[in-house]
């Protein structure tokens, strides 16, 4: 009885491992290959990546980078050979309807969305020509200065070309602002043809509790560069503490800032009926006394 | 090994590695919680989300945890300039626990106590279920508090409502005035409580759990203090958390690190916090289970409200 | 009243009444030692139980997390019911100038001073943290009920003492001029020492009469707010079942109906084991069966009340609260104490017959019996069924049973209790001789004379 029932915990749980971490993912036959109704080309590939940027990379990680999340089962890298094993139909119905760790999208993405997805994945598949090619990264300087009267942020970027450092121009700069746990983005401007750009800060960035901002100015990923920090620029609204414990008002408060009603009707009560109880101590002591007459 | 050396030295270490200042080795550290092995030059450390790592000795340096009553004070007070909150996407949750799984490491709970608690819901007999991630909401008009004879539980100014331990005299009041069942006992001696004896209690993080007391979620304040986000927001894997300061209007997101307007947030998405009938304006919010990224694969059980 | 004029037969019934009265003073017999035996074995067994509690922790008891508030708190109650007995009869009735409520006031008192001595004991019992009682002073909180509650019953239970011993000093007096031959040396000693050098003057008796006074004035506001601020340990949180406002006067009701149970009991116990029949008169049971049905019909009151406006309307979390009471796995018990402990009684008290002593004693069991199961109705259900579901816990928090440790701590309070009831039955009167002397027309100065043997 005992033996059998161990063999048939062993059973399923070798079965329910094989669920999680097998590698069979099957896909309905009559999904596996629907074609792909949206055209493969940079448009859509672009398109893919903005909705992988924001959807998929948390856990897949950067195409080729392998930094996926540590999960089980590990999510497969854009560019791996398991991610491209899947035809393009199969890579639709995975990403509509998700399983274990692998979220559905079938409610939170479009069908066009999901499937210029798949013309993202398709992009590294080897049987396609890239459209979308990453260049290698450019290293790139960032000079910035905050004029805290008109709150601008005045931008300068230069680029590496073949040794030296040359403006950069028409290159989307980010603008963000230091926050507890990250960066919250401001903006995005792009540098004139003089590598330069302005950036009107919002009038709706709250700063520390003296207007302090600490703003972050860094380019797009494809440029190897060192952010521009700018401690303390003095371009946010206030920061507002609202105090929040007010004493006397609430019933949580301490005893350092208790309602004023509240203890008094305590310390009356208690005292007066203490008061009263040494009074009949006080009597009961007369008692002994008078029994001396 | 000898269980002598290892308790000294995690007793030098202080309560919560968390709080370890270590150069080169910060990142694996901070989210470090337990000690397993000590060997030689190297150590073994358990990470809050349960990993074990190997570091070398020397990047250890003592944790700078304030005396105990230094602690307490501090505790108490807060972080100044802060007001932390908490959103929940309700639509991201598979229920993976990776956030029950690191808190109860990093607040050295039993398997069955829960600071932080995902709970299969079904709101009435024809909606549709979801998980729910349950944590303490810190309210702002906390029913614990106002009932806790002692003080020793109380409101902080930057929104957090802690227990002092070394104060708490285990009636219970508290936990019958929760209406969120939020909050936890020492029934027993505490996990692990001989290998912790005589480390310095720390408030912000309420380990040592101490037998005959009450625990339950602080929002990490120790991982706060060292500008981390709460053990649970960090280890979720599906981008459920944000936390934040509602002073800065800003949360961010545990998983994705993305940063967003609290304010933003929570309108666009038609947020609301638990039970708001009951007044307690909880500082926990949640965004509805709409559009889920997981189907829903438990079982509703009838053990309900 | 009428006054008997001759000395004679005045020595000759006061001598009677002494008798009589010191009677559960002087018997000593293998039953008394019995009782005593029983009692001790108990408490220590009790005792043992919370040393065991205290070395492994509250997780030796049946309550978790969810159902954190167990058998000790519904015992708890019980005990602060049982005890505001003592304020009716032996101040409001007293103010109220009846008569026939004057003999009991002593038993009242015995119930009040055990009953409210055994709450403030199991409280403790219930803390985690016992060792941190200190805190409460140290550290109290002014807006928590549980200071609140602390602070009256420290003050209700000195009341009650100065209560049950101010009417006792001319007793004592008594004792210590006739008891000499018949108790041994330590107790004429306490008697000594108790009675002040009471000599029976006018100014004594004045000073008595007037602390009497302010006292029973004093306990109607502290014997209320007693039980008004324990039903708000329960009020103050948002519970269903627990958040309503009539928990206060309901608590009130409900203990008077507990209260005259017990004093009823303990009355006909005195009657048969010290032979005051002549004391405890026929009248006395048929008073208290009245006094006992007119609480019970306005606890009846309050329980249509409490029930009947959250059952018509079925909000959801008191809905299930309320269908879990009614029919669900507390019916059987909720039903029982409701119509064993409150409707029968109360058709059953209101025919003569029943009021007589034996048949209102048995029924007064069967109320008390009750009235602590009721008390384990307020507790239990509702923390069984929290807002939430409970999840992801093992199978015992769900559901609250008590264990034997529990079981033995809660029989310690019950024997603690009658322990504290049986001493004070062994060494004072349980009747206040003077106070049912000058009833039977004996003039006081009688009273203060040492009798010649």
């Amino acid at each position: 009885m005992n033996k059998k029932l161990n063999i048939l915990i062993v059973a399923i749980l070798f079965l329910s491992a094989q669920h999680v971490f097998g590698q069979e993912w099957t896909v309905p036959a009559d999904k596996e290959n629907v074609t792909n109704p949206s055209e493969y080309n940079l448009a859509n590939v672009k398109k893919g990546k903005d909705i992988y940027q924001l959807n998929c990379k948390s856990c897949h990680g950067d195409a080729g980078k392998n930094n996926a999340l540590p999960l089980v089962p590990v999510p497969p890298d854009v560019v791996s050979e398991k991610m491209q094993a899947n035809t393009e139909g199969g890579l639709f119905y995975k990403i509509t309807a998700g399983k274990g760790g692998m979220p559905q999208f079938e409610t939170t993405l479009s069908e066009d969305d999901r499937w210029r997805l798949v013309n993202y994945i398709m992009n590294y598949n080897s049987k396609n020509e890239p459209v979308l090619v990453d260049a290698p990264p450019v290293k790139a300087k960032l000079l910035a200065s905050v004029n805290e009267a008109d709150k601008i942020v005045e931008i300068f970027a230069e680029y590496e070309n073949k040794g030296e450092f040359v403006k950069l121009s028409g290159a989307p700069i980010i603008i963000s602002a230091k926050k507890a746990f990250g960066n919250i983005e401001l903006g995005k401007v792009l540098s004139d043809e003089n590598g330069r750009a302005e950036f009107a800060i919002p009038e709706n960035v709250i700063g520390d509790e003296e207007g302090f901002v600490n703003i972050v100015v860094a380019l797009e990923e494809n440029f190897e560069v060192v952010p521009v920090i700018l401690d303390k620029a003095k371009v946010g609204k206030l920061k507002e503490v609202p105090k929040l414990i007010r004493g006397g008002e609430i019933l949580w408060s301490t005893n350092e800032n208790i309602q004023p009603w509240l203890l008094l009707t305590y310390l009356g009560a208690v005292g007066a009926a203490w008061l009263a109880i040494g009074y009949v101590v006080f009597q009961i002591l007369k008692i002994r006394r008078y029994s001396k007459e | 090994m000898e269980n002598n050396t290892r308790r000294n030295f995690i007793k030098k270490l202080g309560a919560s590695v968390g709080a370890a200042s270590v150069v080169g080795g910060a990142s694996i550290l901070s989210s470090c919680n337990r000690v397993e092995t000590v060997t030689g030059d190297t150590i073994q450390l358990l990470t809050s989300s349960g990993e074990l790592v190997e570091v070398d000795r020397s990047m250890l340096k003592p944790a700078d945890l304030p005396s105990l009553s230094e602690n307490q004070k501090r505790g108490r007070e807060g972080i100044p300039g802060k007001s932390w909150v908490m959103v929940i996407d309700l639509s991201k949750c598979r229920n993976a626990r990776e956030c029950m799984k690191s808190c109860q490491n990093h607040h050295q709970l039993r398997p069955e106590q829960h600071h932080m608690n995902v709970l299969q819901m079904q709101d009435s007999e024809h909606t549709a279920p979801y998980y729910m991630p349950k944590n303490c909401q810190h309210c702002d008009n906390p029913p614990c508090t106002k009932v806790c004879p002692v003080n020793a539980t109380f409101k902080r100014e930057d929104g957090i409502v802690l227990i002092d331990n070394e104060r708490c005299i285990g009636c219970r009041f508290c936990v019958a005035a929760c209406p969120y069942s939020a909050r936890v006992f020492n029934w027993f001696e505490p996990k692990d409580a001989e290998k912790y004896e005589g480390v310095t209690y720390n408030i912000e993080a309420n380990v040592p759990q101490k037998k005959g007391t009450i625990s339950k979620c602080l929002f990490s304040a120790d991982r706060l203090r060292d500008e981390q986000l709460p053990t649970c927001v960090s280890a979720c894997p599906n981008g459920v958390y944000w936390f934040g300061d509602r002073n800065e209007d800003a949360v961010t997101n545990g998983t994705t690190k993305e940063t967003v307007s609290f304010s933003k947030l929570v309108k666009d998405n038609a947020a609301y916090t638990l039970m708001e009938e009951l007044g307690t304006k909880p500082r926990v919010f949640y965004l509805p289970p709409k559009d889920r990224a997981f189907p829903f694969q438990g079982e509703i059980d009838d053990h309900h409200a | 009243m009428k006054k008997i004029e001759s000395a004679e037969e005045s020595r000759k019934l006061l001598d009677k009444i002494t008798f009589d009265l010191t009677r559960s003073i002087v018997k000593k017999d293998e039953m008394t030692r019995f009782w005593f035996f029983i009692l001790i074995m108990f408490i220590g067994v009790g005792l043992w139980g919370w040393i065991i509690q205290i070395d492994k922790g509250l997780g030796v008891t049946g309550m978790r997390d969810y159902v954190s508030w167990g058998m000790y708190i519904a015992n708890f109650v019980f005990f602060v019911a049982v005890s505001l007995i003592g304020f009716l009869l032996s101040s409001a009735l007293h103010l109220l100038k009846i008569d026939w409520a004057k003999p009991v006031s002593r038993v009242a008192e015995q119930v009040a001073i055990a009953g409210v001595a055994l709450a403030g004991l199991i409280i403790v019992m219930d803390m985690g943290r016992p060792d941190r009682f200190l805190n409460v002073f140290l550290h109290g909180r002014f807006a928590s009920p549980i200071i609140w509650d602390v602070t009256v019953v420290t003050t209700y239970l000195v009341i009650s003492v100065l209560l049950f011993y101010l009417p006792l000093i001319p007793d004592l007096a008594l004792l210590r001029d006739r008891m000499g031959s018949e108790v041994p040396k330590w107790k004429m000693k306490i008697y000594t020492i108790l009675a002040l050098g009471w000599n029976g003057n006018a100014k004594q008796y004045k000073t008595v009469y007037h602390a009497m006074r302010i006292l029973m004035l004093l306990i109607i506001p502290v014997g209320l707010s007693i039980h008004t601020v324990t039903s708000w340990l329960f009020a103050a949180t948002l519970r269903s079942g627990w958040d309503t406002t009539i928990l206060g006067p309901y608590f009130v009701a409900g203990a008077f109906v507990a209260g005259s149970a017990a004093v009823i009991i303990l009355m006909y116990a005195y009657r048969i084991r010290y032979g005051l029949k002549d004391y405890f008169e026929d009248i006395h049971f048929d008073q208290m069966g009245k006094l006992l049905v007119f609480v019970s019909l306005v606890y009846l009151y309050f329980n249509i009340n409490e029930f009947l406006v959250p059952g018509y309307k079925m909000k959801s979390a008191e809905g299930v609260h309320l269908t879990n009471l009614f029919s669900g796995s507390f019916s059987s018990m909720f039903w029982i104490v409701q119509i064993v402990g409150l409707v029968l009684p109360i058709i059953l008290l209101l025919c003569k017959y029943f009021r007589k002593p034996l048949p209102i004693a048995i029924i007064s069991v069967f109320v008390l019996v009750s009235a602590w199961f009721k008390r384990y109705l307020i507790v239990i259900p509702t923390m069984e069924h929290p807002f939430l579901p409970v999840q992801n816990v093992p199978e015992n928090f769900q559901t609250y049973s008590p264990t034997s440790i529990e079981i033995m701590i809660t029989l310690f309070s019950f024997f603690a209790a009658l322990m504290i009831i049986s001493v004070l039955a062994k060494l004072f009167p349980v009747i206040t001789i003077w106070e049912y002397a000058e009833e039977k027309g004996i003039d006081k100065k009688y009273l203060s004379e040492t009798p010649k043997n």
